[in-house]
């Protein structure tokens, strides 16, 4: 048995242990790991390499936090309530573009902030509710959500395991809107319809009209979604004419929070600020802590083991190595897999498009978040429609899984040919 | 000037931080916001 293996053993043996056995954060037990695999490898305690982790995703943690205070003031202005209410009203004649439309509002958190859990618990709660009374059952309302929130984590303009894997060979975060919403919204619309469909051929809109929130579009007209134009308008317009500076994702962010402020509800922007913190606090120590394992992998040398172990594999065992281990080690977090097997899978694809593939693999990883036993798009999925147990989620979530791998596989298989048409720089 | 924007921002996620730990009860969620904090300060002060 090689020393990097070992090394590799120890700190998965750590993490695991910190996890399951002593309850810890992932973050810490993280933290544990990296520092076990340095003391195993012979380097010590090396205090440098882990802040020199850390520092991998100091951008990240600035965009996502501040796309949690965006949306959680789109929440709070009453944005959210209106978007839904007025999807709904608009398209009741046509359930299956309604379904669609439904399945966006749901992404859209996700899409915003990169993290599923922000799409379930936010627009997701808000969704339930509304999905039940068309008719849909409890657990495909919570298949909806859940796949809502992992499809929406994977869909640009933020995509937080394709920035990790791509972190990984230094490809900046640059050109992967085309890929990444051919790879989730076709998904997303397949899989709303074959949940949701059957059960909304003929729904009435008068039963459900009472429970929409309209009264903050009653109240401020279409004002109240300009924070939403403005982001949008700020995050293409540098695309659009290059000569204006970049102003980058979390300053957007927060000018279209400050400008939220003042176009819906009154909200208190300390407590908004708070709540937001506190709910991505989480998340960043698990990219935290995975940037430290990260490091420590990568001074021990088991991330080149890893990598050269993968690059050995037969091309056709590559394909199902990368379909079972990467939502697998997902269990972990899929971030983590995104870090640890995502960037050697995209090495191990080197004569594919990188962008492409980077998307593709980042799609295969979200699934991560519906393997048991973290699962936390199945669990908070099943948390907001009253569910106690989330395993009747998973079953039905066996199919879809196939068909995202093999969408990401294929897509992978083409990249080259489809590269010049969906990927812009 | 965008640097000086943006180690404002950073400011501001500090500041939240810092109020999150002193809000926070659990020794394990304060130890994983500390975590957070360290790389966030060091870039703040322009030290790495």
């Amino acid at each position: 048995m090689s020393i990097e293996l070992i090394i590799f053993l120890a700190m998965v043996v750590t993490f695991i242990a910190g996890c399951f056995a002593l309850k810890l954060p992932v973050s810490i037990s993280m933290v544990f790991a990296a520092i076990i695999g340095a003391i195993v490898g012979g380097y010590g305690f090396p205090l440098r390499h882990l802040v020199e982790g850390m520092f991998s995703y100091v951008d990240t943690v600035l965009v996502i936090t501040t796309a949690m205070i965006f949306m959680k003031v789109v929440q709070e202005s009453g944005a959210l309530d209106a978007l839904s209410a007025l999807i709904i009203q608009k398209f009741r004649k046509k359930p299956a573009l309604l379904l669609c439309l439904i399945m966006l509002v749901i992404m859209f958190p996700g899409m915003i902030t990169g993290s599923s859990t922000a799409a379930v618990l936010s627009a997701g709660s808000i969704m339930a509710p509304i999905l039940m009374i068309m008719g849909i059952p409890v657990v495909e309302t919570a298949c909806i959500i859940a796949m809502g929130g992992l499809l929406g984590m994977i869909a640009p303009p933020v995509n937080i395991p394709a920035m990790i894997i791509g972190g990984g060979i230094d490809i900046p975060f640059v050109g992967f809107e085309g890929p990444l919403i051919l790879l989730t919204f076709p998904l997303a619309f397949l899989f709303v319809l074959m949940f949701g469909y059957k059960y909304v051929k003929h729904f009435d809109y008068d039963e459900i009209a009472p429970k929409l929130n309209r009264q903050s579009i009653e109240t401020h007209g279409v004002k109240i979604f300009i924070p939403i134009f403005v982001a949008l308008i700020l995050m293409v317009i540098n695309k659009a004419v290059p000569s204006i500076p970049n102003l980058g994702m979390p300053l957007i962010f927060l000018i279209s929070a400050v400008v939220g402020a003042f176009t819906g509800e009154k909200f208190s922007p300390v407590k908004v600020c708070t709540e937001s913190v506190k709910s991505v606090l989480p998340v960043l120590g698990i990219l935290m802590g995975v940037g430290m394992f990260i490091q420590i992998m990568t001074l021990t040398g088991v991330r080149g083991f890893i990598v050269t172990t993968c690059l050995s594999l037969p091309a056709g065992l590559r394909y199902l190595a990368m379909a079972v281990a990467i939502p697998l080690f997902g269990a972990v977090s899929s971030y983590g897999s995104a870090s640890v097997l995502g960037v050697p899978f995209l090495l191990a694809f080197l004569s594919s498009n990188q962008i492409i593939t980077a998307s593709a693999i980042s799609l295969i990883a979200s699934l991560g978040d519906m393997m048991p036993p973290t699962a936390l798009a199945g669990i908070f999925a099943a948390q907001v429609v009253g569910m106690d147990n989330y395993t009747p989620i998973l079953k039905r979530f066996i199919v879809p899984s196939i068909i995202i791998v093999v969408w990401a596989i294929g897509f992978i298989i083409l990249s080259n040919s489809i590269a010049p048409y969906i990927v812009f720089k | 000037m965008i640097t000086l924007i943006y180690r404002g921002i950073v400011a501001i996620v500090v500041f939240f931080i810092i109020k999150n730990i002193f809000q926070e009860e659990k020794l394990t969620l304060q130890a994983n916001a500390t975590l957070v904090i360290i790389p966030l300060i060091l870039r703040l002060l322009m030290i790495k």
